[in-house]
């Protein structure tokens, strides 16, 4: 064995598990390189792992689990670690199974439309692999240059297009799993739909890695529509817009997607990198694409165009040309990000309302903000009732941290009490563990439990995500504002 | 036989016309010795909490056209018939949600709906008689799901009362969810052998501006043909909202023309529909004839489509004994599958109707003849799927023939996650006993 490729541990853990996936190269364990993966796309809360492993098989995925599952190891799957809401966070010191060495696409059949891959193929990869040819896989959450389709699976990831095309579990045709124990399980065979038996495709896809590890994915790849368009349209009041997205869909149209962006947001992407010149003093901009058959977008376009006017719009045109359609998206996109130009912190928000009652969730936001005295853009897809309230502070102030919290509960709270929830896509993770309770009472909370336990009933694999513990929940909680504000 | 006891017991918290002694045996089974008809979830829960402490078994029925899907027991203690929990509770048209009660007919809430410009999404077979509730419960679907996807994509949220009687929510009311486990997706299709469920809140579609169905026909019956013109279909840019391929016999009853036909149909503004119409005619295969039926036409192939296989309600005999079959495989493997089971008619001297999604991959098969030839040819059906890398189940069979013929074929390998599943909520057996895979 070459020198490089010994492990420097006394741990025999490590030395164990370092030989289930051959050498050192494939194993993290020094402080310094575990660092890296203390944390994933939420960055409040941070834990160490014991170790870091990247099996390139399923085989190798099997034995680590079975390792880990026999000597009382916790463990958990990590993707590209893009996840929002602490899915991937190692909260005891788990071994992370990195899917990021299982990137291969395995099988693509456009006749029977789908394609076989693994868990750590990149999302847009996808995509890229077949559009050549026409096709292209719907799911596309903001992260999808980067994120895998095994993170994707876990998430039940989301994005912009899911109002027509729905989200990932819609996609989902099959599932090679890694049970807790180590057994290997294959639901839906060949993406043969509907299998005899319970949905399990259904109840894993989604369940934030806590009941299997995934190793082989059939998705389903769609046809390219054959047209598309795009349409922007500028409102000066809030209520206008909000009732401008109610009458499109009342109108019998299904937009591909339908987003809107608050007074806030729209000066936070205007001062970042991808400025389109949206007015500053408007209270909505809207955003509405329509895609399927060429010959009959511009009827639905005309209806939209119709649709806005008739409620106070400002000024609403569609792209003039395909350039000028991805600046506007380029612009949305990014939407996230954007805030950094105008706060030095931002903290992101993923809650569900009924999409009628938006005037009504915006200004009980409105009111949260001017209370914490935070300032909060709203992005929105609109279509579908997702929000996505952004609350502005300063992590150097002390006690803001901590506010900006409080106040991303509390926006939770309102979707919640207006019938809606208070996850659309980024998931549960460590984040809303709490806010569970908003929409489930503790029996519906011990039935998924109950569920779990069936699965996982050591509750080795990425313990601690998802629900509330009855006893720690308080201690939690104020372990992460103290992390917040250190 | 239920005891007398519990049958006082009931008395105090129903009416009584809400209990009714059930001496009728039904030629497909699933039935109970008392007739149970809650009107609200409370009194659903009162008696499956009684049922489940009292060690009662308990058969759910909504309309009763599935009587004879699944089930090894003829009467368990208990028939819970959910056709007075009925109506709708919410219906945001702006939010496109609705939410109803189980025991609510198909065709009530969709001409409900039609008001309001919008539907469910879903195209079950026999829409008067059918419930939501046991279409969400049998994950019914039909050639539409092609273009607009199955129950599980339909539903967003669900109130199902467990065997002791809890209320467990699940999904939400929003068309976007991923707070905790998707447990909606547990009670789609389990057969009621989890819960029974309760509320069903949908997401709903606007009706299309325009329809039209396109049927293609091949009178030389060549296979290879009409593969490669499907191919070619799926691998265009139309959006067929169905590509549904149905045998001679089907097709000739249907619609009158005795030969492979595949159902196309186009829903979208009209500009849309007339351009896939036009599309299509100019790629037919020289072998193929087309036929092109406005709205009231189609209504009319897609009002008999819905009816044409058998249903368990009660009613006059039939003179055959029928079996209907779905066939589950990779999308274009339908293909083979009604082809190899055309076979079928001379071997066992039945008479066959089948169809198949090419988009979709489910196939349903209807047998009708001699009770002995239908339950040999059932079996050969499900060879022919496992061939074809398949399963099938037996959606429709007498009481009787379902002890010999399987219902659902071979457990998988991660059956025990199933039962485990079941034992954690039905650990007593109360619901639809034996009822689905494995004797769950």
């Amino acid at each position: 064995m070459k020198a490089k490729d010994r492990v420097k541990s006394k741990d025999k853990h490590i030395l164990n598990l370092a030989d289930i996936v051959g050498g050192a190269r494939s194993i993290l364990y020094l402080k310094e390189d575990l660092v890296a993966y203390d944390c994933d796309g939420f960055t409040i809360h941070k834990h160490l792992p014991k170790a870091v492993v990247f099996p390139k098989n399923t085989q190798e995925v099997a034995e680590i689990i079975k390792y880990c599952s026999e000597n009382n190891l916790p463990f958990l799957a990590r993707g590209a670690g893009t996840g929002l809401s602490g899915g991937a966070i190692p909260l005891n010191g788990e071994i992370i199974i990195s899917m990021v060495r299982m990137k291969k696409l395995i099988s693509v059949d456009l006749e029977n439309r789908r394609a076989v891959v693994e868990p750590g193929f990149v999302n847009l990869k996808l995509t890229n692999s077949i559009s050549d040819k026409g096709y292209y896989y719907a799911p596309d959450p903001s992260s999808q240059y980067c994120c895998t389709i095994g993170g994707n699976v876990a998430e039940n990831a989301g994005g912009a297009h899911c109002l027509k095309y729905g989200v990932t579990t819609n996609h989902i045709l099959g599932l090679e799993v890694v049970m807790p124990n180590g057994d290997i399980v294959e639901i839906g065979k060949d993406g043969i739909p509907d299998a005899p038996g319970y949905d399990l495709l259904g109840l894993i896809t989604g369940s934030e890695g806590t009941l299997g590890i995934v190793t082989k994915i059939t998705v389903r790849v769609l046809k390219n529509p054959e047209g598309k368009q795009t349409v922007l349209a500028y409102f000066d009041r809030v209520e206008d817009g909000s009732q401008a997205v109610s009458d499109i869909i009342s109108a019998g149209i299904v937009p591909a997607a339908l987003e809107m962006m608050d007074k806030t947001a729209i000066e936070g992407v205007e001062a970042a990198a991808f400025p389109v010149g949206h007015p500053k003093d408007i209270e909505a901009v809207l955003l509405i694409e329509v895609d399927g058959i060429a010959a009959g977008i511009q009827e639905q376009i005309d209806q939209i165009l119709e649709v806005c006017r008739k409620r106070n719009v400002r000024e609403v045109r569609a792209a003039g040309s395909e350039e000028e359609r991805a600046r506007w998206w380029a612009n949305r996109k990014t939407g996230f990000g954007a805030m950094g130009a105008i706060s030095p912190d931002y903290l992101v928000q993923d809650g569900v309302i009924p999409r009628s009652r938006l005037p009504e969730v915006l200004s009980r936001i409105n009111q949260i903000s001017s209370e914490s005295g935070l300032r909060i853009a709203n992005i929105f897809h609109a279509g579908d009732g997702n929000l996505h309230p952004l609350v502005l502070f300063d992590a150097r102030k002390p006690g803001e941290s901590e506010k900006a919290l409080e106040a991303g509960s509390q926006c939770l709270k309102v979707c919640a009490d207006v019938g809606g929830t208070i996850t659309g896509e980024h998931g549960v993770g460590i984040e809303k563990r709490e806010e569970m309770r908003f929409v489930f009472t503790e029996e519906e909370i011990a039935a998924q439990t109950d569920i779990r336990e069936v699965f996982n009933p050591h509750n080795l694999l990425n313990a601690g995500k998802l629900f509330p513990s009855p006893g720690r929940c308080a201690e939690v909680k104020k372990e992460m504002k103290a992390q917040a504000i250190s | 036989m239920i005891a007398a006891e519990s049958i006082s017991t009931l008395k105090t918290f129903f009416r009584e016309n809400q209990i009714v002694h059930n001496e009728a045996s039904s030629l497909f089974g699933n039935s109970g010795d008392v007739v149970v008809s809650p009107e609200t979830e409370e009194e659903i829960a009162a008696l499956l909490k009684h049922a489940d402490s009292n060690g009662l078994t308990i058969n759910i029925m909504g309309g009763g056209t599935k009587r004879g899907f699944g089930g090894l027991i003829e009467k368990t203690d208990i028939l819970l018939s959910l056709e007075k929990y009925t109506g709708i509770v919410e219906h945001t048209p702006g939010d496109m949600t609705l939410t109803v009660k189980a025991g609510t007919r198909f065709k009530d809430l969709q001409d409900y709906l039609a008001q309001h410009n919008q539907k469910i999404s879903l195209d079950p077979y026999w829409p008067e008689n059918a419930t939501i509730g046991g279409i969400i419960a049998a994950n019914e679907s039909g050639p539409k799901r092609l273009g607009y996807g199955s129950a599980r994509d339909a539903v967003i949220g669900l109130r199902t009362v467990y065997p002791d009687g809890k209320i467990i929510r699940s999904g939400g009311r929003v068309v976007k969810n991923v707070a905790g486990y998707d447990m909606n997706k547990l009670f789609i299709g389990a057969m009621g052998t989890l819960g029974v469920i309760s509320e069903i809140t949908l997401k709903l579609r606007p009706i299309p501006k325009c329809e039209s169905l396109v049927l293609i026909s091949f009178p030389k019956g060549n296979l290879a043909g009409i593969k490669a013109f499907a191919v070619k279909v799926l691998d265009s840019m139309i959006e067929p909202v169905s590509l549904e391929l149905l045998n001679p016999a089907l097709s000739d009853k249907l619609a009158g023309i005795n030969a492979y036909t595949l159902a196309m149909s186009f829903e979208d503004v009209e500009s849309s529909v007339r351009y896939q119409e036009e599309f299509v005619s100019n790629m037919l295969p020289d072998d193929a004839e087309l036929l092109i039926s406005p709205k009231e036409k189609a209504d009319l192939f897609w009002h008999r489509f819905y009816r044409h296989i058998p249903n368990g309600l009660d009613g006059e005999l039939p003179i055959q004994t029928e079996a209907s079959l779905k066939i589950g495989t990779v999308n274009l493997e339908a293909l083979s599958v009604l082809n190899e089971t055309e076979l079928l008619q001379d071997q066992f001297n039945v008479e066959i109707e089948s169809h198949g999604g090419l988009g979709h991959g489910l196939s349903q098969v209807t047998i009708r003849g001699a009770e002995s030839d239908v339950a040999n040819a059932a079996a050969q059906v499900r060879q022919i799927a496992e061939k074809a890398g398949g399963y099938a189940i037996v959606k429709h069979l007498p009481f009787e023939l379902r002890k010999k013929v399987e219902v659902w074929g071979n457990k998988p390998s991660y059956f025990f996650l199933l039962q485990g599943i079941k034992t954690k909520v039905d650990p007593n057996k109360t619901l639809n006993p034996n009822r689905f895979i494995g004797g769950i």
